[in-house]
């Protein structure tokens, strides 16, 4: 075991494993990916498509099979496109950094447009309304009001919109006086809510959606609080400065919002229709 | 590819915190691991039946499931039966109690390997139990044993990165949301995968001086 | 727990003993022939593999994996979950297996070794004949122990996800708010594989032990 250290005592190993060091830094300046065009995706006949592994109501597997919103638009996605479209499912924390780094060419999730995406990914059309709300434990009676929430311990996924909006909600609390507590910070969504139950946190922060189908689920554990943000749009993400990609997804989408399976897809996930959604959108956080 | 390492390095403070609880972590959990499996060793050699069994199934049976299973048990199970922790006592406590039976196992293995000799000389001499075991027994247990141990701590080390898992804020949590806020995947990870080498040439050089010890002892 | 979840587990059982056989298998040769390279001591390589080593025994899995996931696409290698489950299972099982196969190399009688190449027996045939079966003997427990810990690093695939058992059973817990039946049943799964290996493993050192005590 101190094997290593003995033969780093030689000088020439000394040197030379150092010099392999610095390589392994080095390399990765030489390559780096590139996102593909919409003329590169079709001249290779397939489209790499990034979706979350457990995000009700948007996409999730039951009984071994992706379903949700947008695996339901996936499908759908699969008949409109003149190219394959190849699905990779995968924990949230790795999707946006992927499409980022041209891993994958677009993820099909409900990624919230904030300015600090914008800076590295572009969007496509909103794809619903998606004020953050708060949820709680149902028998929890000291929480009523934004304002009770003064010191409480608050969940939200890692690397979320909502975990990177929380200072909106500190902003409300301090006008009556009050601040944001702990903030624990959860890899999926089922953890906080499973976490929240138990008791660990009093409030988990998530858009009004997922809440919704979350409260449906489980209406003796949970219920909804008000809303803790201000406007908020979850849309596909694709690289920056890939603008082929995004005409031809928004024009998937618009077709989808013409012929009515929009707002037939957003009935049946969300409980309603959104269709005011406007065609793109500037974030103000 | 530098400005990559430009963005972990403004965000070290986080790194280093990750850094700072995994050495925590895992120094808390093999002091006490420790401690407590040299307790249990006299057990699992027990000559009574009831005992030794009992120590023998504990043992065993945490070197028969994975830590992040019993990780979860500890934390998402057992609120179920009322004892409700925190992501960082959960992750302490499942290091210490998985790696007391993997510590006692050590020890009990190097127990075996020890000479009788200074002991039945020090019985002789009419030491006293206590003292019997501590200047006599423990010492060059301990020295013998030294490097199985920090081997032992490497893991512990290792295991503490499956804590991530349950959002406890360690080193590899810290890479991670460093990546996934800023997209720096290669630099973020590739300094993590630095750092915790670095932990373990730091383990490996203690266990070296630990071993010039017991060889000037003899 | 109803007769779906059961089944999804048993599910994540199939991708658990089937990632973690490809693991050992491939992980296995691997080890070897670093080992042998640092043995032979192959100038500069035998350098990059003793760094090799030391970097992957020190290096938790959960972070090789996700390192390999989004760093290789980041310089121009596209990889996907099952891809990288497998190459960071065989680079972390491969480092040690080196270290155990080290080990034995170590003890290998040179005289063997140099008689039969006094009696003019080519490289691949010495190697076959008279190294080979015997560091596999000395090398199989600690061998085998490796097998038994790759295992149980397993549940670390999730990061990627990849659903192995520990995987499923939590997903069941936090849809059903019931973890204790789920993991129940992920224990009834793990423990009697590793316990089988460890059995073996014993039983393997009791052998060798016996053989040796009888002259």
């Amino acid at each position: 075991m101190p094997m290593f250290l003995r033969s780093h005592s030689r000088l020439f190993s000394r040197r030379l494993s150092l010099g392999l060091l610095a390589a392994v830094f080095v390399l990765p300046l030489a390559m780096k990916a590139q996102a593909a065009s919409l003329d590169e995706i079709k001249k290779r006949g397939y489209l790499i498509v990034a979706t979350e592994d457990d995000f009700r109501p948007f996409e999730f597997i039951k009984d071994g099979k992706p379903t949700g919103f947008d695996n339901e638009l996936v499908e759908d996605l699969r008949k409109y496109a003149p190219f394959e479209i190849r699905q990779e499912i995968l924990p949230w924390t790795g999707i946006l950094a992927g499409v980022s780094t041209g891993k994958y060419d677009v993820a099909i999730t409900a990624a919230i447009i904030t300015k600090e995406r914008r800076k590295s990914l572009d969007f496509t059309s909103p794809i619903a309304d998606a004020t953050h709300y708060y949820v709680k434990r149902k028998a929890d009676a000291s929480i009523n009001a934004i304002k009770d929430l003064n010191g409480k311990t608050v969940g939200a996924q890692a690397g979320s919109a909502l975990l990177s909006r929380l200072p909106e909600l500190d902003d409300m609390l301090k006008k009556e006086g009050g601040k944001l507590g702990k903030i624990v910070e959860y890899t999926s969504y089922p953890e906080a809510y499973q976490d929240l139950a138990l008791g660990r946190t009093d409030f988990v922060v998530n858009t009004i959606i997922n809440l919704k189908t979350l409260v449906a689920e489980k209406p003796e554990v949970f219920a909804i609080g008000q809303a803790v943000s201000g406007k908020s749009y979850p849309a596909w993400a694709i690289a920056k400065g890939n603008t082929e990609l995004q005409a031809f997804l928004n024009e998937f989408i618009a077709k989808q919002k013409a012929s009515g399976r929009f707002a037939e897809l957003q009935k049946k996930w969300f409980g309603e229709a959104f269709p005011d959604l406007p065609v793109s959108f500037e974030p103000e956080f | 590819m530098i400005h990559d390492f430009g963005i972990v390095w403004s965000e070290r403070g986080l790194l280093l915190t990750g850094l700072a609880n995994t050495t925590i972590l895992s120094v808390l959990a093999a002091i006490v691991s420790l401690a407590l499996g040299i307790l249990l060793t006299p057990a699992l050699m027990s000559r009574h039946p009831l005992i030794a069994g009992m120590a023998r199934t504990f043992v065993d049976g945490m070197r028969c499931i994975p830590f992040l299973l019993f990780a979860y048990i500890v934390y998402y199970g057992l609120p179920s039966l009322g004892l409700r922790f925190d992501n960082w006592s959960s992750g302490l406590v499942a290091l210490m109690i998985y790696n007391t039976a993997y510590m006692a196992e050590i020890m009990r293995g190097a127990w075996a390997a020890q000479p009788r000799e200074p002991i039945e000389a020090g019985i002789a001499f009419g030491l006293s139990e206590f003292r019997l075991f501590r200047r006599i027994i423990l010492p060059p247990l301990l020295l013998s044993a030294g490097p199985v141990i920090g081997n032992q701590m490497i893991q512990i080390i290792k295991d503490s990165a499956f804590l991530t898992i349950i959002a406890l804020p360690e080193l590899t949590h810290a890479a991670s949301s460093i990546q996934s806020r800023r997209y720096v995947p290669f630099a973020a990870f590739i300094t993590a995968v630095f750092l915790y080498w670095g932990l373990c040439l730091v383990i490996e050089a203690a266990v070296s001086s630990i071993g010039r010890i017991a060889d000037a002892r003899r | 727990m109803s007769q779906g979840d059961i089944a999804a587990i048993f599910q994540g059982a199939v991708v658990t003993v089937t990632l973690s056989f490809i693991g050992i298998l491939i992980g296995l040769p691997i080890g070897l022939g670093l080992a042998l390279l640092r043995w032979a001591k192959v100038p500069i390589v035998a350098n990059i593999v003793a760094l090799y080593v030391s970097v992957l025994r020190a290096t938790p899995l959960v972070t090789l994996l996700l390192l390999l996931f989004f760093a290789l696409p980041n310089i121009g290698i596209p990889i996907g979950p099952t891809s990288a489950a497998i190459l960071a299972l065989v680079m972390n099982t491969s480092a040690f297996n080196c270290e155990v196969w080290r080990a034995a190399l170590a003890d290998f009688p040179k005289d063997q070794y140099e008689a039969a190449q006094s009696v003019g027996m080519r490289a691949g045939q010495r190697f076959r004949r008279i190294v080979l079966p015997q560091i596999i003997q000395v090398s199989l427990p600690g061998l085998v122990n490796e097998m038994s810990l790759l295992i149980k690093v397993t549940p670390v695939l999730a990061v990627v996800g990849v659903v192995d058992i520990t995987r499923a059973a939590v997903r069941i817990g936090a849809q059903t708010y019931e973890p204790l039946p789920p993991f129940l049943v992920a224990i009834a799964i793990y423990a009697p594989i590793v316990f089988a290996l460890v059995s073996l493993q014993r039983w393997i050192e009791r052998r060798q032990s016996a053989a040796q005590v009888m002259p």
